[in-house]
């Protein structure tokens, strides 16, 4: 588990030093130290949540069976986005400078991070769904809980890099390492009431 | 191009099944080894397979830069004069530079699909990937010329090339169903293709102007800009022309 924990911490950094690049160079350090520290926390809070759903669903599972899963999960997800991390410099470096004019680019970027890491999110869902099965040895009810453990991890996942941010960083607001309101609101919030509205002109 | 439907290969096995007893030694010449890419894509995929020489697979990329050089002359003809050479030079780096941002989520994307990849294999394959879109960039090349030629609107010029590179990648995808049959490696090959193409087109963008530059402008343009941006800023009122 230790080697998985390196991975998922390397990866996430390099990745993390990518997704802060387009704000300033100071944000690409945060977001290097802070999207790891996402995973962490992510797999340290549904670590236990996941070994009581699969109890209660019927599946006999060790809290250490669950705790390597998760990092498993959260280690492929961090490998992918490494992967990933080429292609997103390359968008990261043709967007607008970051300025008060620059929202679109801003949005856009942080629709296309928002993607990636939850591509890379399933992707490393989908890489225990095979010991999952071998556990349960049950189709329909490893389905049940491989499910579930992807709703976990994407509204905790979510909810920690909401409560970690700026990552990629706003343009209204000065670079920090974290924000005084970090525990107000929550990243789908965001995304349907700003994101979303802004780059489809709602408002 | 396969001598066989993908969907009737079910492992690496009966890929085996599916080609003669021997497979002949890899062409030594650049035009032989893109012909028979075209006639038995298999062929080159199993000797990588079986530990073959990378050198064909790089013979392969190296005939898709020259096809690339010349769809990009080809295109170029739009505006004529400097901009050939100059699109002739931009269309293989836009393609190799994708390769090149790419080949590490094609490694990781494949290994966690299931295929068991070195990464000679995966230079291998994303070679002869680029051989496959190089020529059939080439077999579309004289229709793009006629057009690139023919037309003065910048927006159908435009569509016309992103079109010919859809059909490039199409049958660029067709010829990963044969590297992975197997459905999980396979719906990975058809997301990473995807990426590849959104890649190409930002990659495109950077290196912008490909088709036309108006007078006085630099020859790559300095300001930052999304593919999607550019592609829509293309209804911008046409250039003049010649």
């Amino acid at each position: 588990m230790g080697q998985l924990l390196v991975v998922m911490t390397c990866g996430a950094a390099f990745y993390g030093a990518v997704l802060g690049f387009w704000r300033a160079p100071i944000q690409a350090l945060y977001a290097a130290m802070k999207l790891p520290l996402v995973m962490v926390v992510t797999s340290c809070l549904t670590m236990v949540f996941n070994w009581m759903l699969a109890t209660l669903m019927g599946t006999r599972m060790t809290l250490g069976q669950v705790t390597a899963l998760t990092f498993l999960a959260l280690a492929t997800a961090s490998l992918v986005l490494a992967s990933l991390a080429p292609v997103a410099l390359i968008f990261t470096l043709s967007a607008p400078e970051p300025s008060t004019d620059a929202r679109t680019a801003h949005n856009l970027l942080y629709l296309f991070h928002t993607l990636f890491i939850a591509g890379a999110g399933l992707a490393g869902t989908a890489r225990v769904k095979g010991p999952l099965d071998r556990i349960c040895r049950d189709p329909a009810r490893s389905r049940k809980i491989h499910y579930a453990w992807i709703l976990t991890f994407a509204f905790v996942g979510g909810e920690v890099a909401w409560a970690l941010r700026p990552f990629v960083g706003s343009v209204f607001f000065p670079v920090v390492f974290l924000r005084g309101d970090a525990f107000h609101g929550n990243m789908y919030e965001f995304i349907f009431s700003d994101i979303l509205p802004h780059l489809l002109r709602w408002n | 191009m396969d001598e066989r439907s993908p969907d009737a290969l079910v492992n690496k096995e009966d890929i085996g099944s599916a080609l003669p007893v021997s497979i002949p030694s890899a062409p030594s010449g650049i035009g032989p080894a893109l012909a028979e890419l075209l006639k038995h894509p298999l062929w080159a995929i199993t000797r990588l397979e079986s530990g073959g020489p990378i050198l064909p697979s790089l013979r392969l990329l190296t005939g898709g830069a020259v096809c690339f050089v010349a769809y990009g002359a080809a295109a170029g003809f739009f505006q004529g004069g400097a901009q050939v050479g100059l699109a002739a030079m931009k269309a293989p780096l836009i393609v190799l530079a994708s390769l090149l941002l790419c080949a590490p989520s094609f490694f990781v994307f494949g290994s966690l699909a299931g295929a068991d990849l070195s990464g000679r294999q995966v230079a291998g394959l994303l070679s002869a990937f680029g051989g496959m879109l190089g020529v059939l960039l080439l077999g579309l090349l004289p229709i793009a010329w006629l057009f690139s030629f023919s037309t003065s609107s910048l927006i159908f010029a435009t569509w016309l090339h992103v079109l010919a590179w859809a059909i490039a990648l199409w049958f660029g995808w067709r010829f990963f169903t044969l590297a992975f049959p197997r459905a999980p490696a396979r719906n990975v090959a058809f997301l990473w293709t995807v990426l590849f193409t959104v890649v190409s087109f930002q990659m495109a963008t950077i290196l912008r102007p490909v088709l036309y530059r108006a007078p006085g402008t630099p020859v790559v343009e300095t300001g930052k800009l999304f593919f999607l941006e550019h592609l829509g800023s293309l209804k911008s009122p046409e250039p003049p022309k010649k």
